[in-house]
């Protein structure tokens, strides 16, 4: 009896398993679709000008795309996928550059830009008003005989 | 304070002409292929005359890897007769191999018909594999693959008598001197 059990429940297992197989198949292919649309929108068609790889429709573009379809299905990572063609291209192929700092220097350079603006208004702001120099002993001469002149 | 703020404005502007003036005149494909130093990526693909050739039976002798097409023109016909001149002075110390870029056979052998066939292999390669295998944007584009089978240089756009003997001095050293 006991065996019989034990049977019954490896067949409905068996089956359990063949189901779910069968059901996610599809889904784990959309899934490596969607990480190829997403990848080929990252890499850089190498024969045109300012295009990635999804919005390329020549002959480099897809041998890229389809190299990437089958890097994915056997098991590559997204990271091993961009590896693999930055083995070859260089990081010429990545559209978007990995250095951190291209992102934070363009930032850096404006908030820096901005402190010293307002430092530099503020300075102005605050800044006593020029004094001005004393009169030299000629200009005196020449204002005094100057408002003479103007008075005669 | 007032010398410092004359002095601002070539420290600014120098540099970002400079930047300016420089990168106009570059090729933005022209980047260091990853591949100098590495081992050339292993091929195996069919000739213009029907045979087979790989990478395999170029071993041991120093090797070009030219990317061309019968429709890139007029680089690829420039090129030509250099790397012509190439193979006939070498005297099969080097070995030159064309690679058909996003061509046909029957584009290729109009071509050679037309601009001359000095005689060294061409292989097509129809999915353009070995093209990204090399990091290949466009034709002409040439890679210097040493006796060890290691990519030593690669020229981007036509060679020349001049880039050629220059480049080729990567690989085999004495090239400079017989030519």
């Amino acid at each position: 009896m006991n065996r019989v059990a034990v049977l019954a429940v490896v067949a409905v297992l068996a089956v359990v398993a063949v189901v779910a197989a069968v059901a996610l198949r599809p889904a784990q292919s959309a899934n490596l679709e969607a990480r190829a649309d997403a990848l080929a929108a990252e890499l850089r068609c190498p024969d045109c000008e300012g295009l990635s790889v999804a919005d390329s429709p020549t002959a480099a573009a897809a041998e890229i795309r389809r190299q990437i379809e089958a890097l994915l299905a056997a098991g590559a990572t997204d990271d091993g996928v961009r590896a693999h063609f930055t083995a070859r291209y260089g990081e010429w192929i990545l559209l978007a550059p990995t250095s951190p700092l291209v992102w934070i220097v363009p930032f850096a350079v404006v908030a820096v830009g901005a402190a010293g603006l307002v430092v530099w208004v503020l300075g102005r702001r605050h800044a006593p008003a020029p004094e001005a120099a004393p009169l030299s002993e000629a200009e005196r001469r020449r204002i005094h005989e100057e408002a003479e002149a103007l008075d005669a | 304070m007032r010398t410092l703020r004359w002095l601002a404005i070539p420290i600014l502007v120098v540099p970002l002409g400079w930047l300016l003036f420089t990168g106009f005149g570059r090729d933005p494909r022209e980047v260091a292929s990853p591949l100098i130093g590495q081992p050339a990526p292993a091929w195996e693909l069919a000739t213009l005359d029907g045979d087979t050739l790989s990478s395999e039976d170029l071993a041991g002798r120093p090797y070009l890897v030219n990317f061309w097409a019968s429709w890139c023109i007029p680089s690829c016909v420039d090129e030509h007769p250099v790397l012509g001149s190439a193979w006939a002075s070498q005297e099969g110390e080097l070995m030159i191999v064309g690679v058909l870029y996003q061509d046909g056979a029957d584009g290729a052998r109009d071509f050679l018909a037309r601009y001359g066939d000095a005689g060294y292999p061409h292989v097509l390669d129809p999915n353009g594999t070995l093209a990204v295998d090399f990091g290949v944007t466009g034709p002409p584009e040439t890679f210097f693959v040493d006796a060890d089978g290691i990519v030593r240089d690669r020229q981007v756009g036509p060679l020349t008598d001049a880039l050629l003997a220059q480049r080729l001095a990567a690989v085999m050293p004495a090239a400079g001197l017989r030519r």
